[in-house]
C-alpha cells in the first residue's frame, strides 16, 4: 500500500486507511452549479449541514464543489459500517482536522489514544482547539448513513452542541442520520440540502450533456434525457458516457425514452457494452472492491496493469481517483449494477474477489478491514482466523463492538470449533453492557468446545471464562467467586488475562462481602507491571477497590480509586458501557459516602441504566439497593422506595445474591425508620412564606451558603429559618424534614422521578 | 418465529441481473415497474432488503405484506 497512517490506542496499533480521509478529486468536466454553493453558503452560522439523498444525487460532488469554491481544505471523513465504533470514528475525525488545520486536533488525538480521558473530553478537546483558533472549520461526514451506533451518534450530538460558531458540521447521507434533527431545525440550525435540490435542472443537463460532454442533442432531446432520468445526476453521468460512445446519439437518446427499464440497470448495460472485453471485466471486478489502490488491485486481481486500466477508466469517468494516497473508487451505484452483473455472468466470482482482498489486506495488517471482505466473501472460517488474531487488540482498546459486529456473523459451530472466539466474544458483551443473555451464549459455545475439541480449550479459554463469569457476576455470587479463583489459577500460565482475572475476582469478592480478600486481590490486579497496558482489567480492579475503600469509610482511597477507574472507562469508549457503568456506581457510592446524597443519586441513576438487562442480575439488584439508600438519607421516601421494590423484585429471582440481601434488608430497615419519622407527630405549626421558600431549597442539593445566595439572604438568616423549620415539623435534620415536608405535601412534585 | 411474504414495488423494469441481488425474491416486470416479492424471516432482514433498494438507488413504491408462512419454512 502506497500510504497508511496508523494511530496508536494504547499499545496497540489500529491502521488507519488513507482512502477514508480522502476527498473525491473534482474532475475539471465537472458541471458547476453555483445555485448548490450558494446554498451551502446560505448555511453560515447554522451548525449543522445535512445533504440527504439517494444514491448518485451528487451529493459528495456538490460538497467537494463547495469546499473548492470557499477554497479552504474541509476536514473531510468517508465513513463506513465499521466506524460505528466512537473511538475509531473520532480517530478519523481528529486525524481529518489535524491535516487540514496543523494542530488543531493534536491534543484531541493525544486524549484518544492514551488511557485517562473520556471520549466526550476527546471531542471537547477538538471542539475547544477549534473555537480557540477561530477558523472557519468544516468537518465533512460522508456516507454518514453507514454510522447507526447509538453510542456514536450520541457523540456526533455531543459535537453538534459544543461545535463553535464560526466551524461547521456537513453530513452527507443516503438516509436521514439518527440525530436529533427535528431539535437542531427547530432552532434554525439545520440546513438541509436534499433531492429536490440536487436534481439537475435542464439547463444543468445541457450544460453537462453538450456543452461539457460535446454530445450533439437537440433541446427536445435534452429534456427528454432530463424526463426519462428525472434529474437523477448518477443517471445523466452514465448517459453521457454512453451516448459518447454511439453513433446516433439522437436516436438513441429517443430509443432510452421509449424503455421501461430502470434508468441506470439500462445505461450500466449501454455503457459496458461500450467497453472492450478487457477493460470491461477489470472495471466489473474492481467494483466489488469498494475503495482500492492499484497496487491493491494488481495483487487481488493477478493483473501488473492496474494502474494504466485506472488511468483509462477515470478518463471515462467511471472511476473516480480520491485526493491522496493513490485511492480510487467506482461510483457506488454503478459498483452495485456492475458488481451484480459480474455475480450473473461468472457465480461465485464476486465472492473470489472479497476473498483475494481480505488475504490481501491480511497480509498488509489492516485486520479490520480484511474481516470485512472475509465476511462479505461469506468465507467464516477466514473471519474466524482473523478473530483469532484481532480480537485481543480490539478489546484492550475498547473495541467491543466491533468484535461483536464481526462475531455475529458467523454460525454457533464456527465459534465452538475456535473457543478463543467465544470467550473473547463474551468478554466483549460483557464489556459493551445490557447483553447478559447473549454472554451466557457464547460462554455456553465455549463449555461446548470443552467437550468436543478438548485440545483447543487451553488456560487461556479456560480463564477468559472465568474471569467472564466472575466479572459478571449473572445471577450467582459463589459461583462467580469460584469461576474468578479458577480464572486466576489458569491465567498464572497465561500472562494476558491475569490483570482482567484478578480484577473481576476481586469484584466478585466484594459483592460476596469478602472485603479483605477482595482488597488484596484488587491490589494484585494493580500491582501487576502490565496492568496499566490492560486498561478493561484495570478499570474493574480500580472500581472494586474503590467500593471495598467506601465500606471501610476510607474515602480519600475510595476516591483516588473511582476517580482513576472513571478516567480509564472514559478513554475506553466513553461511559456508555457495562465497565462504565461500573465504575459511575463506584463513584457514585463514594460521592454518597461524603455524604453528597444529591450527587450520588444522579451518578448512580445513571449508572443504574446499564444495568438493566433481559434478566435480572446482582449487579442490578446492587445498585438499585444503594440507590434506594442514597434516596431515602435524601428524604425522597417515594422514590426509595420504587427502587427498593425493584431490587427486591431482581434479588427475588437471584440464585445467590451474596451480601447484596443483607444490604438491601439493610436499606429496607433504614427507610422504614425514616418513613415512621416523617408520619410521626403533629406538624405543630404551618411554616411561614420565607420558612417554605427555604424549606423547597432544602430538598435540593444546594448547600446552606447557596441557599443564602439564591434567596438574597445571609446563611445565618438560612439556619434561623431552618431551626425554625425543624421545631415546627417536629423534625432533627434535613433528610427527616424534607421527607416530611415531602409526606405533607408542601414540596409539591418531585423534582426526579427514577 | 413467523415469516412473512412481502411485495415490494419499485419504479422501473429491472433486468435479470438486478434479480441476483435481491436472492430469494422474486421479480416481475410490470409497465414501467417491478415487483419484487418473496418471504422476509423478520424485521432485521426487512431492513436488510430495504437498504438494497436504497444501494440501487431505487425508488420505493409500495411495501405490503401479503400473507403469512409457518415457521418451519422460515427455518429452512
Amino acid at each position: 500500500m502506497s500510504e497508511r497512517a496508523d494511530l496508536r490506542h494504547g499499545n496497540e496499533v489500529v491502521p488507519l486507511a488513507e482512502a477514508k480521509l480522502a476527498a473525491p478529486r473534482l474532475r475539471a468536466e465537472l458541471v458547476e452549479r453555483p445555485r448548490l454553493s450558494v446554498a451551502l453558503d446560505a448555511g453560515q452560522g447554522r451548525a449543522v449541514t445535512l445533504v440527504a439523498a439517494p444514491a448518485g444525487y451528487g451529493k459528495t460532488t456538490a460538497v467537494r464543489a463547495w469546499c473548492a469554491a470557499r477554497g479552504a481544505a474541509p476536514a473531510w471523513v468517508t465513513l463506513d459500517v465499521g466506524d460505528n465504533d466512537p473511538v475509531r470514528l473520532w480517530s478519523y475525525a481528529a486525524t481529518a482536522v489535524e491535516r487540514a488545520h496543523e494542530g488543531l486536533g493534536r491534543d484531541a488525538l493525544q486524549r484518544l489514544s492514551h488511557a485517562g480521558s473520556s471520549l466526550e473530553s476527546s471531542v471537547d478537546a477538538l471542539m475547544n482547539a477549534i473555537a480557540t483558533s477561530g477558523e472557519g472549520v468544516v468537518i465533512v461526514l460522508d456516507d454518514m448513513q453507514a454510522v447507526e451506533d447509538e453510542e456514536c451518534l450520541a457523540t456526533i450530538d455531543h459535537a453538534v452542541k459544543r461545535l463553535p460558531r464560526a466551524a461547521r458540521l456537513v453530513l452527507i447521507a443516503r438516509v436521514d442520520p439518527g440525530l436529533g434533527l427535528a431539535r437542531l431545525r427547530g432552532r434554525g440550525d439545520l440546513l438541509e440540502l436534499r433531492a429536490r435540490e440536487l436534481t439537475f435542472t435542464p439547463a444543468e443537463a445541457r450544460m453537462l450533456v453538450v456543452e461539457r460532454g460535446g454530445i450533439q442533442l437537440g433541446p427536445d432531446e435534452v429534456e427528454l434525457l432530463c424526463e426519462r432520468t428525472e434529474g437523477w445526476p448518477a443517471a445523466l453521468a452514465l448517459a453521457c458516457i454512453w451516448l459518447r460512445s454511439v453513433d446516433d446519439p439522437r436516436g438513441a437518446v429517443r430509443d432510452f425514452g421509449g424503455s421501461h427499464g430502470f434508468v441506470v440497470d439500462y445505461l450500466t448495460d449501454e455503457v459496458l457494452a461500450s467497453l472492450d472485453d478487457d477493460v470491461r471485466s477489470f472495471l466489473l471486478s474492481v467494483s466489488v472492491l469498494g475503495r482500492f489502490t492499484p497496487e491493491q488491485c494488481d495483487g487481488v486481481l493477478g493483473r501488473t496493469d492496474s494502474a494504466s486500466m485506472l488511468a483509462r477508466l477515470g478518463r471515462s469517468n467511471l472511476i473516480t481517483r480520491l485526493e491522496r494516497g493513490g485511492w480510487f473508487r467506482v461510483h457506488p451505484l454503478l459498483a452495485e449494477f456492475a458488481g451484480s452483473q459480474l455475480e450473473s455472468e461468472q457465480p461465485g466470482a464476486r465472492a473470489a474477489i472479497h476473498a483475494r482482498a481480505s488475504a490481501w489486506l491480511r497480509s498488509h495488517s489492516l485486520l479490520v478491514e480484511a474481516t470485512e471482505h472475509a465476511a462479505a466473501a461469506g468465507d467464516d472460517e477466514a473471519v474466524a482466523q482473523l478473530l483469532v488474531e484481532n480480537h485481543l487488540s480490539l478489546i484492550r482498546a475498547g473495541r467491543a463492538r466491533s468484535l461483536l459486529r464481526s462475531v455475529r456473523t458467523l454460525p454457533n459451530d464456527k465459534l465452538v470449533e475456535h473457543p478463543v472466539i467465544a470467550v473473547g466474544a463474551a468478554t466483549a458483551a460483557l464489556m459493551a453492557g445490557q447483553s447478559t443473555l447473549e454472554q451466557r451464549r457464547f460462554l455456553h459455545l465455549a463449555d461446548r468446545a470443552r467437550a468436543k475439541h478438548p485440545e483447543r480449550v487451553g488456560p487461556y479459554v479456560e480463564a477468559v471464562a472465568g474471569m467472564v463469569r466472575a466479572a459478571s457476576v449473572d445471577g450467582d455470587v459463589g459461583k462467580a467467586v469460584a469461576a474468578g479463583r479458577r480464572a486466576v489459577e489458569f491465567a498464572a500460565d497465561s500472562d494476558d488475562v491475569l490483570v482482567a482475572a484478578l480484577a473481576a475476582l476481586a469484584s466478585a469478592l466484594y459483592f460476596a462481602g469478602e472485603l479483605d480478600e477482595a482488597w488484596v486481590v484488587g491490589l494484585r490486579a494493580l500491582e501487576h507491571p502490565e496492568a496499566e497496558l490492560r486498561p478493561p482489567g484495570h478499570a474493574v480492579a480500580r472500581s472494586a477497590l474503590a467500593l471495598v475503600a467506601v465500606d471501610r469509610k476510607r474515602m480519600g482511597t475510595a476516591r483516588t480509586h473511582a476517580e482513576k477507574a472513571r478516567a480509564i472507562v472514559g478513554r475506553l469508549g466513553t461511559s456508555r458501557s457495562w465497565i462504565g457503568a461500573n465504575a459511575s456506581a463506584a463513584f457514585g457510592a463514594v460521592l454518597a459516602g461524603e455524604g453528597d446524597h444529591a450527587a450520588a443519586d444522579r451518578e448512580l441513576a445513571y449508572a443504574e441504566h446499564f444495568f438493566r438487562d433481559e434478566v435480572a442480575t446482582v449487579h442490578h439488584a446492587w445498585i438499585l439497593g444503594v440507590l434506594a439508600r442514597v434516596r431515602t438519607r435524601r428524604g425522597r421516601l417515594d422514590e426509595a422506595e420504587a427502587a427498593l421494590r425493584s431490587a427486591l423484585d431482581e434479588i427475588a429471582e437471584l440464585t445467590d445474591p451474596g451480601s447484596v440481601l443483607a444490604m438491601v434488608e439493610d436499606v429496607g430497615r433504614e427507610l422504614g425508620e425514616a418513613k415512621s419519622r416523617a408520619a410521626d407527630g403533629e406538624v405543630l405549626e404551618l411554616p411561614s412564606t420565607a420558612e417554605l421558600a427555604v424549606l423547597r431549597l432544602l430538598a435540593s442539593e444546594l448547600s446552606v451558603r447557596q441557599i443564602g445566595r439564591e434567596l438574597f439572604l445571609s446563611p445565618n438568616t438560612i439556619r434561623s429559618h431552618t431551626r425554625a423549620l425543624y421545631r415546627k415539623l417536629g423534625v432533627n435534620s434535613r433528610m427527616d424534614a424534607v421527607a416530611r415536608a415531602e409526606a405533607l405535601g408542601l414540596l409539591g412534585r418531585p423534582e426526579s422521578p427514577m | 418465529m413467523h415469516s412473512r411474504r412481502y411485495r415490494l414495488v419499485v419504479q422501473g423494469e429491472l433486468s435479470d441481473r438486478v434479480e441476483a441481488a435481491f436472492e430469494g425474491m422474486t421479480l416481475t416486470r410490470d409497465e414501467g415497474n417491478t415487483r419484487l416479492e418473496g418471504s422476509v424471516r423478520d424485521q432485521a432482514e426487512l431492513q436488510a432488503l430495504l437498504r438494497r433498494v436504497s444501494d440501487f438507488g431505487l425508488t420505493l413504491l409500495s411495501a405490503t405484506t401479503i400473507g403469512e408462512e409457518t415457521g418451519r419454512r422460515a427455518q429452512a
